[in-house]
C-alpha cells in the first residue's frame, strides 16, 4: 500500500530530517510511527501527500509512484488519503455539513451524492445531530471527528493522522483512537503519528520508531521505546 | 458535466463567501470607492479646469474702432469679409449712430458726460467692429487682415493689442492645467492600484489558513481560486455603482454652485453624461482586470502546498 524505498529528505539549507528511511505498510495495517521531537515524523507525513518532496529515494502509495508527482495531480493524491492533521483544521465559517460536504465538491461529486455521503460519515463519528453547527461551537474532541468524518468521504485506502489527538484530554483521545480502530476494522489503512504512550502500548499493533530522521525500530506488536 | 457543476459551486462558493466575510468584503469595497472615487474626482476637476478656461477664451474678442468719418459701405463690407474667413467665429457690427446710442444708454446716469456729448457737434464715435475667433491662435491672423491697406486707414484702433498678453496667458495656463490633470490621473490611478492590490492581498492572506485546507482536501488550484477572482469582480461592480451614485450626487450638489460662480455651464454634467459609459468601462474593466490578477496571483501564493 506504502512503499518507501531509501528516502532522504534535507530541507533547505542543511537541515536532513530523514535519512535512507525504506518501509512497506500493507493494506489493512494499523501502524503507529513515534520518536522524539524532531524526529522527522511529520516529515514523513508531508511525504505521503505530497506536501514535500523527497530529496532521494523513492515513494509509491497503492502502485502510484509519487516521488515526481505534478503538482497538477497532488489534489487526485489528496482525494485517495485521509489526512487527520493536528493543525488541518475545519473552516470556520462553514457548518459541520458544509465542511465534510467540501471535500466531496472540490473533486466535482453530484448534489445527490453529497447529500447521500456526509450524513453516512457524520453518522460514523456520531455527530450526525450537530451537521448545521459551526466548528467554534464544537468541542476539540468534536472537531476532530468532524475531521475524520471529512477524511472518510472519498473512501480512502489510507487514513493519514499526525498528532490526531495531541490537544485532547484522556477521554476525549480514547474517543478518537477507538474510531480509528473502528474505521480500520472496515479494511483502512490507518497511520498514525504520535507521542502518546498509552495510546501506542494500547493498540499492541505496529510500531515504528524514529530517531534522528532514521528507522531504529519496526515491530509488529510493538511497545512505545522511547524515554 | 463535471466543469458544469465545478462553475456552479465555484460561484455558489464565491457568493457565500462575500457574504460570510462581510466585514472584509465593506473594508474592500470602502478602500475600492475610495480609489474610484479620487479618481473621479481628477476627471471632474480636470473638465471643469478645461471648461474655465474654455469659457475664457470665448469672452476674449477684438474690437475695432473705425474712425468717425469711416464710410459706412467700407466697414460693412470689412464685417462680411470678416465673417467669411474660417477662423472667425462671430462678428458684431454696432454703425456709428448705434454705438452713439450704446453709450449715451451706459452713461444715462452721469449728466456730465451727457452734457458733455450735447456740446458736440455730431457724433463722436466712429462703428466698432467686435469680432471672437474660433480659437484664441486665430487672433494674430485675424489682426494681421486687418492691417490690410483697404481697410487701416479707416480704423482708429484696435483693443486686441491690450489682450495679446492676457489670451497667451490664458492660453498656456490652459494647456498647462490639461497637462497636469493628466499627470495627476495617472498618479492616482496608480496609487489607487497600489492600495487596491495591497487591500487584495490582505483580504487573501486573512484567508490563508482555509486556503491551505482547502488544498488538504483535494481541492485543484482552479477551485480555490476562481471563487477568489470572482468575489474581487463582485466586490469591483458594487464599488462602481456606489461610486457611480457619489458622483451623480456631487454633481448634483455642485453644478448650481459652479454655475453660479462660473457664469455659464461648467460643463460638469454634460461631460459625465455623455462619458459615464466609457469611463465605467474604463474603470470598471481596469480594476476587474486589476482585482482578478491581484486575486489569481494572492491566492496563488498560498497553493504552494
Ligand atoms: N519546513 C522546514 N524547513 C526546515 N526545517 C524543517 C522544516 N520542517 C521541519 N524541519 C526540521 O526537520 C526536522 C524534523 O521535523 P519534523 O516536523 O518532521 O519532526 P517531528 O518528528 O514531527 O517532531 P514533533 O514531534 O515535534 O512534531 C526538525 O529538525 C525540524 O526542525
Ligand atoms: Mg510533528
Amino acid at each position: 500500500m506504502i512503499k518507501l524505498r531509501n528516502v532522504s529528505k534535507t530541507y533547505h539549507p542543511n537541515i536532513q530530517s530523514l535519512r535512507d528511511v525504506s518501509l512497506d505498510i500493507e493494506q489493512g495495517e494499523f501502524v503507529s510511527i513515534v520518536g522524539q521531537s524532531g524526529a522527522g515524523k511529520t516529515t514523513l507525513a508531508k511525504l505521503l501527500i505530497a506536501e514535500e518532496r523527497p530529496t532521494r529515494g523513492k515513494i509509491e502509495i497503492g502502485g502510484w509512484d509519487i516521488t515526481n508527482i505534478r503538482t497538477r495531480e497532488v489534489p487526485f493524491l489528496r482525494r485517495q488519503i485521509g489526512i487527520v492533521f493536528q493543525d488541518f483544521k475545519l473552516l470556520p465559517k462553514k457548518t459541520v455539513h458544509e465542511n465534510v460536504a467540501f471535500a466531496l465538491e472540490v473533486a466535482g461529486e453530484s448534489g445527490r451524492r453529497i447529500r447521500d455521503i456526509v450524513p453516512q460519515v457524520l453518522k460514523i463519528v456520531g455527530l450526525d445531530e450537530k451537521h448545521h453547527r459551526y466548528p467554534r461551537q464544537l468541542s476539540g474532541g468534536e472537531q476532530q471527528r468532524v475531521v475524520i468524518a471529512r477524511s472518510l468521504v472519498h473512501r480512502p485506502k489510507v487514513i493519514l493522522a499526525d498528532e490526531p489527538t495531541g490537544n485532547l484530554d484522556t477521554l476525549n483521545t480514547q474517543d478518537i483512537i477507538d474510531l480509528l480502530r473502528k474505521i480500520n476494522e472496515f479494511g483502512t489503512t490507518i497511520v498514525l503519528v504520535t507521542h502518546n504512550r498509552d495510546v501506542v502500548n494500547s493498540l499492541r499493533r505496529r510500531v515504528i520508531t524514529l530517531a534522528d530522521g532514521g528507522i531504529v525500530s519496526d515491530q509488529k506488536h510493538g511497545k512505545y521505546l522511547i524515554t | 458535466m463535471k466543469i458544469f457543476v465545478h462553475s456552479h459551486r465555484v460561484f455558489l462558493a464565491a457568493i457565500q463567501n462575500i457574504f460570510r466575510n462581510a466585514w472584509l468584503g465593506i473594508a474592500t469595497v470602502i478602500v475600492l470607492v475610495l480609489a474610484l472615487t479620487s479618481v473621479n474626482l481628477l476627471v471632474g476637476m480636470n473638465v471643469l479646469i478645461g471648461n474655465a478656461v474654455k469659457l475664457l477664451e470665448q469672452k476674449i474678442d477684438v474690437t475695432v474702432f473705425f474712425k468717425q468719418n469711416a464710410n459706412e459701405a467700407l466697414v460693412t463690407q470689412a464685417k462680411f469679409f470678416l465673417a467669411e474667413l474660417p477662423q472667425v467665429q462671430s462678428v458684431e457690427l454696432l454703425q456709428a449712430d448705434a454705438a452713439l446710442e450704446q453709450f449715451r444708454a451706459r452713461h444715462a446716469a452721469d449728466a456730465e458726460i451727457l452734457s458733455a456729448l450735447d456740446e458736440l457737434d455730431g457724433n463722436p464715435l466712429g462703428a466698432t467692429l467686435r469680432i471672437t475667433a474660433r480659437a484664441p491662435s486665430d487672433y494674430p491672423f485675424i489682426i494681421d487682415t486687418l492691417k490690410n491697406p483697404q481697410f487701416t486707414d479707416a480704423i482708429e484702433s484696435k483693443t486686441y493689442d491690450d489682450h495679446a498678453d492676457a489670451i497667451a496667458s490664458v492660453r498656456s495656463i490652459g494647456d498647462y492645467a490639461r497637462k497636469i490633470g493628466a499627470i495627476l490621473i495617472a498618479i492616482f490611478s496608480l496609487i489607487g492600484m497600489l492600495i487596491v492590490f495591497n487591500s487584495i492581498r490582505v483580504a487573501i492572506y486573512t484567508q490563508r489558513e482555509e486556503i491551505g485546507i482547502m488544498r488538504l482536501v483535494g481541492a485543484s488550484s482552479f477551485f480555490v481560486r476562481a471563487p477568489f477572482v470572482i468575489q474581487g469582480i463582485a466586490l469591483a461592480i458594487i464599488a462602481l455603482g456606489i461610486t457611480a451614485g457619489f458622483v451623480a450626487i456631487g454633481i448634483a450638489w455642485m453644478d448650481p454652485m459652479l454655475t453660479a460662480a462660473y457664469g455659464g455651464d461648467p460643463g460638469l454634467r454634460t461631460y459625465f453624461s455623455q462619458a459615464w459609459p466609457r469611463l465605467a468601462l474604463i474603470e470598471g474593466g481596469g480594476l476587474s482586470l486589476l482585482i482578478g490578477v491581484t486575486s489569481w496571483l494572492a491566492a496563488g501564493k498560498y497553493l504552494k502546498r
